[in-house]
């Protein structure tokens, strides 16, 4: 195994995958690697979501409810794998559902 | 007369007729929220109008008359809230010319026909996504024009004016103090954060409520601070907190300045003098978002993150009322009268 490579395709679909990839040049950076170092779009926010820090008693964990954070989250994108992404694709999110305890059965989006 | 003037003259008189007899300020609520800004009759704590809005809201400020709420949706819309007709009267839109822009950090400038925002904005170019660097502009409030700008660190979310509007202080990883009063803006100081490890998240700008002192919590891996800046002199100045931290989103001072109270998941009361946590308490409901206390000191509202807002005995720190409110918010500003 050459120790350079840190992920191996082990069965055919991902030495497919990996022959795509042979020759190709960069196009894109990760974040962190020079400017802007900062993520654009989607969470232009520098936080670490200190909602999710451990606490030693009560309340642990997230927002109580999760309810409660929802339209705060989507509208910045901040958890956009989760919640509807408020500045790209759902920016009328908030439409179908102002009120997240009363209306979230109706809540509806790809 | 104008029919404009007349229905702001008589909602002023019909304001100072309601505060007859009481020695503190008649307040109005505005509840930042979904669609919608509901106004709170700080008297009777009862919602006394709905005021339609398109988009969800973000940032909010109060013109100098009293007279307008300048509220951003969706970051990039800035609403315009006539108080005494109750409706928007106007929107403009900062994205423009094949840009999207997005609003993080909004301050009326003193002129009342300008703003300052801080502008994150995106294009594409011959199909790859283009960034370009925020900038601290200044705009145009009838058209969404940029007057002038100048490019700030990313990751800033609010914006203060400070010396009488001679400086803005842009607030992000640390806060640089940029001066407009010259025709060309430069950015002139930082005061640093990040190296003092901080972390801030000041979306709950409240500093008209707070007596003219922008004030948000930071942590550290150790503890909570109270970050604050005066308006009048510029000073910025912090207070480390003993004990174990306490998390919360946002912050505001009592009238008589020797109290602290904070929000997320309980109502905390910080006490000034011994710089320490007097009370924290699981609020009924769990989380909020925004806080804000009446004028007379009497009454703690927490509000937001969900629909419900909650009034709160400020002596006693009971829950004297629950108002269930038509959208979730995002805000919950103070305006006396």
């Amino acid at each position: 195994m050459k120790k350079n490579r840190p992920i191996q395709a082990l069965n055919e679909k991902a030495r497919a995958i990996q022959s795509l990839a042979e020759g190709e040049q960069a196009t894109v950076e990760a974040l962190q690697e020079g400017p802007p170092a900062m993520p654009v779009g989607c969470t232009t926010i520098f936080d670490t979501g200190w909602e999710t820090n451990p606490r030693p008693t009560y309340p642990v964990g997230n927002c109580q409810s999760s309810a409660k954070d929802f339209h705060g989250c989507a509208g910045d994108c901040w958890w956009p794998a989760q919640v509807p992404d408020g500045l790209t694709n759902h920016e009328d999110f908030d439409k179908q559902c102002p009120n997240v305890a009363r209306d979230w059965r109706v809540l509806k989006y790809d | 007369m104008s029919s404009k003037t007349t229905r702001l003259l008589a909602v002023a008189v019909l304001l100072m007729g309601m505060n007859a007899g009481n020695a503190f300020a008649k307040d109005m609520f505005y509840y930042i929220g979904y669609g919608m800004v509901q106004v709170i009759d700080g008297d009777k704590d009862a919602i006394v109008a709905d005021i339609p809005v398109d988009g969800w809201l973000r940032e909010s400020d109060f013109s100098a008359d009293r007279q307008f709420l300048y509220v951003t949706a969706k970051r990039h819309l800035i609403h315009k809230i006539d108080l005494g007709e109750q409706r928007v009267v106007s929107t403009i839109d900062v994205s423009s010319d094949g840009w999207d822009r997005f609003i993080y950090g909004f301050d009326l400038a003193p002129d009342g026909k300008s703003a300052f925002v801080n502008l994150v904005s995106r294009s594409t170019q011959k199909g790859q996504a283009v960034a370009a660097a925020p900038v601290l502009a200044q705009i145009d409030l009838e058209d969404g024009r940029i007057l002038r700008s100048i490019e700030v660190p990313w990751g800033s979310v609010a914006l203060v004016s400070v010396n009488n509007a001679s400086s803005i202080y842009v607030i992000g990883k640390d806060i640089v103090r940029v001066d407009v009063s010259a025709e060309e803006m430069k950015l002139v100081d930082t005061f640093p954060m990040f190296d003092k490890q901080w972390n801030i998240l000041p979306l709950w700008d409240n500093t008209r409520d707070n007596g003219g002192v922008f004030m948000a919590n930071y942590y550290t891996p150790e503890f909570m601070g109270l970050l604050s800046i005066d308006t009048g002199s510029g000073e910025i100045s912090d207070i480390r907190l003993d004990g174990a931290p306490v998390f919360a989103y946002s912050v505001i001072r009592s009238p008589d300045k020797k109290k602290v109270y904070a929000v997320m998941d309980e109502l905390i009361v910080i006490d000034l003098e011994s710089r320490s946590y007097e009370a924290v308490l699981p609020i009924p409901g769990g989380t909020h978002y925004a806080i804000n206390v009446s004028s007379d000191g009497g009454k703690v509202y927490v509000s937001g993150g969900g629909s419900t807002t909650i009034v709160y005995d400020a002596k006693s720190l009971k829950p004297i009322k629950v108002l269930q409110m038509e959208v979730d918010g995002m805000d919950f500003r103070r305006l006396p009268f």
